[in-house]
């Protein structure tokens, strides 16, 4: 990438073209990853996810498995390998956003790194090892996670909900509905190309959103402070790009002692006072190369011995956070939900046995995005505070949908294994139990039954009994009391999310019965 | 006199509207007429059915607004019969609109995914194929309900029902003939539950009452039953093939009970005592039940 200097577009331009081309793929993406009318999705929606190495080598290390799927991240650590870390200022999503949000949050300090630029390594280091024995935190960090989870679980719902509210209450006023024929193919208009197809409501809407707005905030500080401070993804770029030939030309170096303008300038406080710029911090953004003053700074493939480390980074604390990754997992490992799995925690169709798939799940909310009932929420305890964002079915929110395979399809790390619609319908993600001392028929003689009418499965896993009973008023009354066929039932929750009745239904679904754990059966099917 | 038939009288001004809504009200002293054909070309059956009626003309008259309600409830194939036929609503729909209707609005609210149940009726395909800027098919949205008083309501006073249903010129109900677990068959009457918004679930714990009830409100100027294929058990969703008989078969009438009571027992070999709502709704002054004041007339 050497400057061009004659050229008069500056040379950052091709950055940013690259960052605003990534962002649309990203939110482009993003608006797809939803029921496109067909029962597959015909894009990698999930792609940003499959390429992030960070996301593979943790994955793959917490379920000491070979994760296919993930092989797109070998692509980014070679052109890192050659490149450097120039995916953090030309393609991530988050820190073009970052970068973007800088002109609004006006940063208190730009130029050279502060000390605690080696929180990131640390961080890296205690994300692997903790994956490597069984306690998986990288959903936390990766900033896909964190950005994909606050669009999908806090954002859009918002946007969609203001968006649509003034429409609403045109359309629906009896004084200013004459503005409808104006306003009404304006709504239309947003809402297929900007709004998601409808409104969703999720649990953890509020904290997914600060965390998100935390990396924001930390902008306030110094620019891309995320990013040079904590970001684990790239910390693991800093360390391949230490091997990049592609680097700073030597003659580049200026001792000027009146000029700071490239180290001012930095969005990453990758330039020391001698003017050398550190691979590991660099993301290429190439602003020092059009505004030096003597135009020096370019940037050129090199061999090059000296192999910088990682900043920063102290032997006695990269020891401490190895200690810490060791000892952490097991403290996770002795508490009572190892013992007996909650009954309200039930995962999606295809999801791995319990271990395997919060080791596979990286918390990224890309089933939870495309989920076509909204019935795919985020775990707050049910798993134990590490699979807290990790997705359960929450019937009364919505229900499991009997032609639907998005999920599987979408989930990045096969966590949630993408399964053949024949095989869908055959999983059991939980049985259905009736509460008889609320049940309609069975409680107080009153006709009801929409479980059995909703109950997709072609036998019905619902059936209903024709008995005479005593109502509350004491007369004997004919009712079709419903039952479950537990060989049938798969646990969908249509049955819970129709009862008619307030609050909670009177037919809930438990992860009881749930094919992927034989443990938890319960009784044996005769 | 509601909203939809006031403008019904005055905005057509038509002497025919008048006289189709005068002759509502004297249906019971009149014998209804309940038209049967049978065929395997869809397209031609639907036209063919609604010959004894006085055709589609009777109807929709020239830039009439259609409100169309068939049974779009769930995400099955038109062979596994919980649904219309989109074969059946494509020709409806045509007939529609060669009788010069401005609007056909097409719609269902629906029991599965409401995208999945458009996609895998063949419904998204029929109305596309039309290719007649005329047509919407549309989902009915939760700002499009509105709360009506339902007057001569037994049980159910209030309840909300599809706006531009209720606003429309003229409402045609395209229900499907199959089982049903709590009302035992859904046929024309029950295809009402598709237009009301709200806990619909509600409605179960006095299903025949409820059913009678609200279609005091939205009463069908025209019913088509779809009888091409019925599902036998398992209703209201089906999946089972084995399930499923086809009979090619559609029934029509601006009676709707009359209508109910003709395929509940020729269709389903059902006695009209075993649907509870068909005597509520002949109570309301819906129509007859009675199969032997009814007039059939095979198309």
């Amino acid at each position: 990438m050497p400057a061009n200097r004659k050229s008069r577009v500056p040379v950052y331009w091709w950055r940013r073209l690259s960052q605003i081309l990534f962002l649309a793929l990203f939110l482009f993406l993003f608006r797809m990853t939803d029921y496109q009318g067909s029962d597959e999705i015909p894009y990698a929606v999930n792609i940003f996810f499959r390429w992030d190495p960070l996301i593979a080598a943790s994955a793959m290390l917490a379920a000491r498995t070979f994760i296919a799927l993930l092989v797109p991240a070998i692509v980014v650590v070679l052109l890192t390998l050659v490149l450097g870390r120039f995916f953090c200022g030309w393609v991530c999503p988050l820190g073009t956003l970052l970068d973007a949000s800088a002109k609004v949050i006006k940063p208190r300090k730009t130029g050279p790194a502060g000390k605690f630029r080696a929180g990131k390594y640390y961080l890296l280091a205690l994300i692997l090892v903790c994956a490597l024995f069984g306690l998986p935190l990288v959903g936390y960090f990766d900033p896909f996670s964190i950005l994909v989870r606050g669009l999908t679980l806090s954002v859009d719902p918002a946007l969609n909900a203001s968006v649509s509210q003034p429409f609403d209450y045109i359309y629906q006023s009896e004084t200013l509905d004459f503005m409808a024929p104006v306003s009404e193919p304006v709504y239309g208009f947003i809402k297929d190309r900007l709004l998601p197809y409808e409104q969703k409501f999720f649990a953890l809407a509020l904290p997914s959103l600060f965390i998100l707005l935390a990396v924001f905030g930390l902008e306030k500080i110094e620019r891309r402070s995320w990013c040079r401070n904590l970001c684990p993804l790239g910390a693991m770029l800093a360390l391949f790009s230490r091997f990049a030939p592609l680097r700073q030309h030597p003659g580049g170096s200026c001792a000027s002692r009146d000029c700071n303008t490239c180290r001012d300038i930095c969005r990453m406080g990758a330039i020391n006072e001698e003017g050398v710029i550190s691979p590991g911090d660099c993301n290429l953004c190439l602003d020092c190369v059009a505004e030096c003053h003597k135009q020096i700074i370019s940037f050129k493939f090199r061999k090059t011995k000296r192999k910088p480390a990682a900043a920063g980074v102290s032997r006695r604390g990269f020891a401490w956070t190895l200690v810490a990754g060791l000892a952490l997992p097991a403290f996770y490992k002795g508490r009572a939900l190892h013992k007996r799995p909650h009954p309200e925690l039930i995962r999606p169709p295809g999801a791995l046995p319990e271990e395997e798939f919060l080791d596979r799940c990286v918390r990224c909310g890309e089933c939870m995005k495309v989920c076509i009932n909204n019935a795919i929420q985020p775990a707050f305890l049910e798993s134990g505070s590490e699979g807290t964002f990790s997705p359960v079915v929450v019937p009364r929110i919505g229900y499991c949908e009997y032609n639907c395979t998005l999920c599987g399809q979408v989930c990045p790390t096969g966590a949630i294994q993408e399964l053949a619609l024949s095989e869908k319908k055959e999983v059991k993600i939980g049985r259905a139990h009736f509460d008889k001392n609320r049940c309609l028929p069975w409680a107080r003689g009153i006709p009801c039954v929409v479980c059995e009418e909703m109950c997709p499965v072609p036998d019905k896993a619902i059936r209903t009994r024709e008995v005479k009973v005593l109502n509350q008023k004491d007369e004997e009354v004919t009712v079709q009391q419903p039952y479950i066929v537990f060989e049938l039932c798969i646990g969908c929750g249509r049955c819970e999310n129709a009862c008619p009745l307030p609050g909670e239904a009177a037919v809930r679904v438990i992860s009881g019965g749930e094919s992927r754990d034989p443990e938890n059966q319960g009784y044996v099917l005769y | 006199m509601d909203r939809r038939n006031f403008i019904k009288g005055v905005s057509a001004g038509s002497a025919a509207s008048l006289v189709a809504l005068k002759q509502k009200g004297r249906a019971a002293a009149k014998k209804p007429l309940v038209s049967v054909a049978k065929g395997d070309d869809y397209q031609k059956l639907v036209a063919e059915v609604l010959k004894p009626l006085g055709g589609t003309e009777a109807f929709v008259k020239k830039g009439h607004k259609v409100a169309l309600k068939p049974n779009l409830s769930f995400d099955r194939t038109p062979e596994q019969g919980a649904n219309v036929h989109p074969e059946v609503l494509k020709a409806m729909v045509k007939l529609c609109l060669d009788a010069g209707a401005s609007e056909v609005l097409v719609f269902d609210r629906v029991l599965a995914e409401k995208r999945r149940c458009y996609e895998q009726s063949g419904a998204n395909k029929a109305i596309g194929s039309i290719g007649d800027s005329r047509v919407k098919l549309v989902h009915p949205q939760d700002r499009d309900f509105v709360k009506k008083q339902i007057d001569k309501g037994i049980f159910f006073r209030t309840w909300e029902f599809y706006k531009p249903a209720l606003e429309a010129d003229v409402y045609i109900n395209l229900p499907v003939a199959k089982h049903h677990g709590s009302a035992k068959l859904s046929l024309g009457l029950k295809n009402i539950l598709g237009v009301i918004g709200g806990n619909r679930g509600k409605v179960h714990m006095r299903l025949d009452q409820g059913i009678a009830d609200l279609n005091t409100v939205l009463t069908p100027d025209l019913t088509v039953i779809d009888a091409t294929r019925i599902l036998l058990r398992n209703g209201p969703s089906g999946g089972n093939l084995e399930d499923v008989e086809k009979k090619d078969t559609l029934i029509a009438s601006t009676d709707t009970v009359a209508a109910d009571a003709y395929t509940a027992k020729h269709l389903f070999g059902m006695e009209t005592s075993e649907l509870g709502y068909l005597a509520d709704a002949h109570k309301l002054g819906l129509g007859e039940k009675d199969l032997n004041k009814i007039k059939i007339v095979k198309a």
